[in-house]
């Protein structure tokens, strides 16, 4: 090697280092340890020390409105719960870590809250990219309160140490049957956008469909961003479903309900919880809207004991609290809880504890567990599109 | 629906598709012939167009409402801006690198599409606009097979653009200093036309183009995004190479074979919309394999 | 930007200093101590990152020997590394076969599809080439996006990592040290490549492919053997990626994935081992280090990475021999 390259190697090497190891964190101050409880933390007024929790959701990117309305809801949830005298008297932090939706920056971060000794985890919500970061939680001790992801793919990652508080794709999938029958369909179609989540509802509801004696007259891939839609929407009105499920997000998917309509498809339409958003409705403009079913987790708005938490969301972001919002305030509420019933952060207790949850009362619904860490009651509700917007069924 | 309905659904399908496809190769390709770049950046020049076009139309509709007229006002607008924009990344990224070596102005372009993306989307916060017209889904019904009239007008509209082009080049003092760039830019030089302001003009042309048809795609679809030049992006480059890339005509062709090739794919028993983009690449490969200047592109002998 | 003079001089002295070989095989040493020493006082957060940067010097100095080496435009080389993963991963996970028996698997399909894919491609002209390497790649993609038996959509997971010497490769330190003796490896081939009669041959090729036809290198033959061994060295990478993250998808091996490996080789300086270290460690440091700017880090990667190219075009640290 040239000596000129060799220096230049070896400064950046150095800066590289230095960098890496002192910008390593966000904070500007070193975070205090967390769970070392008595003297080594920093005592916030009032408290007798930190527990750190870490938060990861998609806080860039496209899913990245999601991620941040989660993230608000949690802070929220952190504020009330240190406005109450904190978890075991001590004051309740969190650390976000951006998993931009993608399975290897979902790693990073994972590894970075790992490395911060947080004492749980609550978050995920792209099924694709929180899926690779059960295992290193799992390998590092650490509970994960797996607040909106709901793939059936998690449930068989699971090591036992991820708890998913959303009801998960077969609980979706029977919904969306539940639907199907109530309108008396016989054929349906599954659209699907390729990727984790939405091929894994799209499966389900299909298998479900399949084991009932009904048909299923095609599953159609769609890739996010395409925009155009119309050889899937015409190759679907040639088979003539009654229903068409779209179990992917809801920005490609307004766009797809939209062209459905436009190219002549007369029949009913679903979709899936991931496309559980106003914005659907917009974007598929008010005509072609009108009468779109969605299967989803309740959102805040038909919760009466929701109500408070609607409106102190509101008036902390000056905005309304999206429908994942409630999911993650429960993740970190169900977190504290566990932690008050363990009596500490030793976290066997803790994965203990959250195992034992029954019957705990959160916005998004009663949270117990089954043996494979999902929920024992669905929390599913259908919604149908009514002059624009989402109106509860049943 | 018929089996010939489906084949005549399918082909309009297709014949709309890959008219958003080759307006947005015509920019590709046009680049590439006079300055050898893959601009990699002009995916998001779509998408910047449709967000300028976007905003014009927000500013506009409450005058002259959201119909043809604020649409077409707002298109105009957006390729002369972006077209101006287009001219502005060449000569700030691109010109200093045109004796660079031919990776280094590639990857500028990259990072002049990170730019652009990224930029969009932190303006944007991610989210998606809907971009509201007062268009209606009425159209022409020939038993199963539906055409609607805002579809028609966009093709119209998209042939016009293309012949428009094709009389500026063919016809025009600028369009002939183009090709001869082209061909050979010293000479040029030598023969005293301003090689660094037909570049430019190709710039502006082609985003124009691309900002036209990102109008379009907004008005279309009716909503616009961060994310949208990425996947028209590859399918432009895609188009712009079967069609041979450096060719005008081929652009245009290509983008029609690949918007046809698609449709038809989706609608094959064997292939269906999971594997569309396989067959429609597939295919891609073996006419290059048999024919490896593209469908239109000049037969030379290359060095690399 | 630092003021180019007083570098330029500090420089200068410096070389003179490192001009003898001593010294210069001291800061070798000391660069690999400094290495290996490292878990000893870094978080693994650093570890991470340092771990992911490992495996990308590896991957840019396989697509090095493609691009740099050979000057071969490829757009797809995410291709290859999801070979490596899916075939490790299937063997791994669905035949039970032990990880170090799936590499040889690994690098054969990887070969082979260096093979199929360069073999009636390569005497395409370089921008056609280009369009072919990002069709496969896209291709490879959603093949495995669409089989079950590569998991679907969500991809496989649960894969196991293997036991080297009786220590099981689970905390971060072990693939650290894995990466890192992968890089060395993978510096070692790329060196005595680039030294050998082969990397001659590429660079006449690169250089002036008339001459070299005239000198009797038959073109098409010498750039598939880069190809090829551009290929295994991702599918390598490949199979070491599947057992440290332990869940593979398409996702990961989207056109972007390419796209950055590319600029990482060019960024660091084509051709040049260290400049393509340097551009890998770019690639992994810069998202990293700039988590704190949020949104905006990938805006600013990319206005830094336009002022590079327009006062360096060459890469930060370039071939000389260019």
């Amino acid at each position: 090697m040239k000596k000129k390259t060799l220096f230049l190697f070896l400064l950046i090497g150095l800066m590289a280092f230095l960098v890496v190891g002192c910008g390593g964190t966000e904070a500007p101050a070193p975070a205090p340890p967390a769970g070392s409880g008595d003297g080594d933390a920093p005592k916030a007024p009032g408290f007798d020390g930190e527990i750190k929790l870490g938060f990861m959701v998609p806080v860039t990117g496209s899913e990245a409105p999601y991620g941040k309305d989660m993230e608000n809801a949690a802070k929220l949830a952190l504020e009330e719960i240190n406005n109450n005298g904190g978890v075991l008297g001590k004051k309740l932090v969190m650390s976000t870590a951006d998993d931009a939706c993608d399975p290897q920056v979902a790693s990073a971060a994972a590894t970075k809250l790992i490395s911060e000794n947080v004492v749980a985890v609550v978050g995920g919500y792209c099924s694709g990219a929180t899926l690779p970061t059960l295992k290193l939680y799992s390998d590092a001790d650490i509970p994960f309160v797996i607040a909106a992801a709901n793939s059936t793919q998690l449930i068989d990652a699971n090591d036992g140490k991820a708890f998913m508080i959303n009801g998960t794709g077969l609980h979706q999938g029977q919904k969306a049957v539940e639907l199907f029958n109530k309108l008396d369909a016989k054929k349906i179609a599954l659209v699907h956008q390729g990727d984790g989540y939405s091929e894994d509802l799209a499966k389900i509801t299909g298998q479900l469909w399949k084991d009932a004696g009904n048909e299923v007259v095609g599953t159609e891939v769609v890739t996010k961003g395409e925009q155009n839609y119309s050889s899937v929407v015409t190759r679907i009105k040639s088979k003539n479903p009654d229903f068409v499920y779209w179990t992917a997000y809801y920005a490609d998917g307004g766009l797809f309900i939209k062209q459905l309509r436009q190219g002549g498809y007369t029949g009913e339409i679903v979709v899936g919880d991931g496309s559980n958003d106003p914005k659907l409705l917009e974007l598929a403009g008010k005509a072609a809207s009108e009468g779109v079913f969605v299967t989803t987790n309740p959102l805040v708005e038909y919760m009466p004991v929701a109500k408070e938490f609607m409106d102190n969301y509101k008036a902390k972001y000056k905005q309304d609290p999206g429908p994942y919002s409630a999911l993650a305030y429960d993740g970190i509420y169900l977190v504290a809880d566990a932690i008050e019933r363990a009596g500490g952060i030793d976290s066997k207790a803790l994965i203990k504890a959250l195992d034992d949850t029954a019957d705990y009362k959160g916005l998004s619904g009663i949270i117990s567990f089954n043996e494979d860490k999902t929920l024992v009651q669905s929390n599913f509700v259908l919604l149908k599109a009514e002059g624009g917007k989402w109106v509860l069924l049943d | 629906m018929s089996l010939q309905e489906i084949i005549l659904q399918q082909l309009i399908n297709g014949i709309l598709i890959g008219s958003f496809y080759s307006l947005v190769a015509l920019g590709y390709t046009m680049v590439y012939g006079i300055i050898k770049l893959l601009n990699f950046a002009h995916g998001d020049i779509y998408m910047v167009g449709a967000f300028v076009g976007f905003v014009v139309l927000g500013l506009v509709s409450g005058i002259l409402g959201a119909g043809w007229a604020g649409i077409i006002i707002s298109m105009l607008a957006s390729m002369l801006i972006v077209g101006l924009l287009g001219v502005g990344i060449q000569r700030v990224a691109y010109r200093p690198l045109l004796k660079a070596p031919r990776l280094s102005i590639l990857i500028t372009a990259v990072g002049v599409s990170l730019v652009l993306y990224n930029f969009v989307m932190v303006l944007t916060n991610g989210e998606f606009m809907a971009f509201n017209t007062d268009l209606s889904f009425a159209g022409i019904d020939l038993g199963s097979v539906r055409v609607t009239y805002t579809q028609m007008i966009l093709v119209i509209a998209t042939a016009s653009l293309m012949l428009g082009l094709h009389w500026f080049i063919n016809k025009t003092m600028y369009g002939r200093a183009m090709r001869a760039i082209a061909i050979d830019q010293d000479a040029c030089r030598l023969m005293g036309i301003n090689v660094n302001k037909t570049i430019a003009l190709t710039f502006f042309v082609g985003s124009a183009l691309a900002a036209a048809a990102g109008v379009m795609a907004g008005v279309y679809y009716g909503s616009i995004n961060f994310f949208m030049g990425f996947v028209i992006g590859l399918k432009a480059f895609t188009a712009a190479v079967i069609g041979g890339i450096g060719s005008i005509p081929g652009a245009m062709v290509g983008g029609l074979i690949l918007g046809l090739l698609e449709a038809i794919g989706t609608q094959l028993p064997m292939v269906g919309s999971e594997w569309k983009d396989v067959f429609a690449f597939v295919i891609l490969i073996l006419l290059l394999v048999f024919k490896p200047t593209g469908i239109l592109g000049k037969s030379e002998i290359e060095r690399m | 930007m630092k003021n180019l003079i007083a570098q330029t001089r500090l420089m200068d002295g410096i070389y003179k200093a490192l001009d003898n070989k001593l010294i210069r095989y001291g800061v070798y040493l000391l660069l690999v101590t400094l290495v290996i020493l490292t878990p000893l006082f870094a978080n693994n957060y650093v570890l991470e990152i340092l771990t992911n940067t490992w495996f990308y010097v590896v991957l840019c100095l396989g697509l090095n020997i493609v691009v740099g080496y050979a000057g071969l435009l490829d757009l797809g080389y995410a291709a290859f590394f999801a070979i490596g993963a899916y075939t490790t991963g299937i063997l791994s996970s669905v035949f039970g076969m032990n990880f170090w028996l799936t590499i040889p698997f690994s690098i054969v399909l990887s070969g082979i599809s260096g093979v199929v894919i360069g073999g009636p491609t390569l005497r395409l002209r370089s921008d056609y080439l280009a369009i072919v390497t990002l069709g496969f790649g896209e291709i490879t993609r959603l093949v495995v996006r669409n089989l079950s038996i590569t998991g679907g959509a969500s991809g496989l997971i649960g894969i196991n990592r293997p036991t080297v010497f009786g220590v099981y490769l689970s905390k971060i330190n072990h693939f650290y040290y894995m990466f890192f003796i992968l890089v060395l490896i993978a510096i070692f081939v790329s060196y005595r490549l680039y030294h050998s009669r082969l990397g001659r041959a590429w660079q006449y090729i690169r250089e002036d492919e008339d001459a070299a036809e005239a000198m009797g290198i038959d073109r098409v033959k010498f750039k598939l053997y880069a190809f090829v061994i551009g290929a295994i060295f991702g599918g390598v990478a490949g199979s070491f990626f599947a057992i440290k993250m332990t869940a593979i998808s398409p996702e990961t091996f989207i056109f972007t994935q390419s796209a950055m490996i590319l600029l990482a080789v060019v960024l660091g300086g084509m051709g040049k081992i260290p400049g393509v270290v340097l551009g890998a460690g770019i690639l992994v440091l810069f998202p990293e280090i700039f988590r704190a700017v949020g949104q905006s880090r990938m805006l600013l990667f990319g206005i830094v990475l336009i002022v590079i190219m327009i006062f360096r075009p060459q890469g930060i640290w370039p071939d000389r021999r260019n």
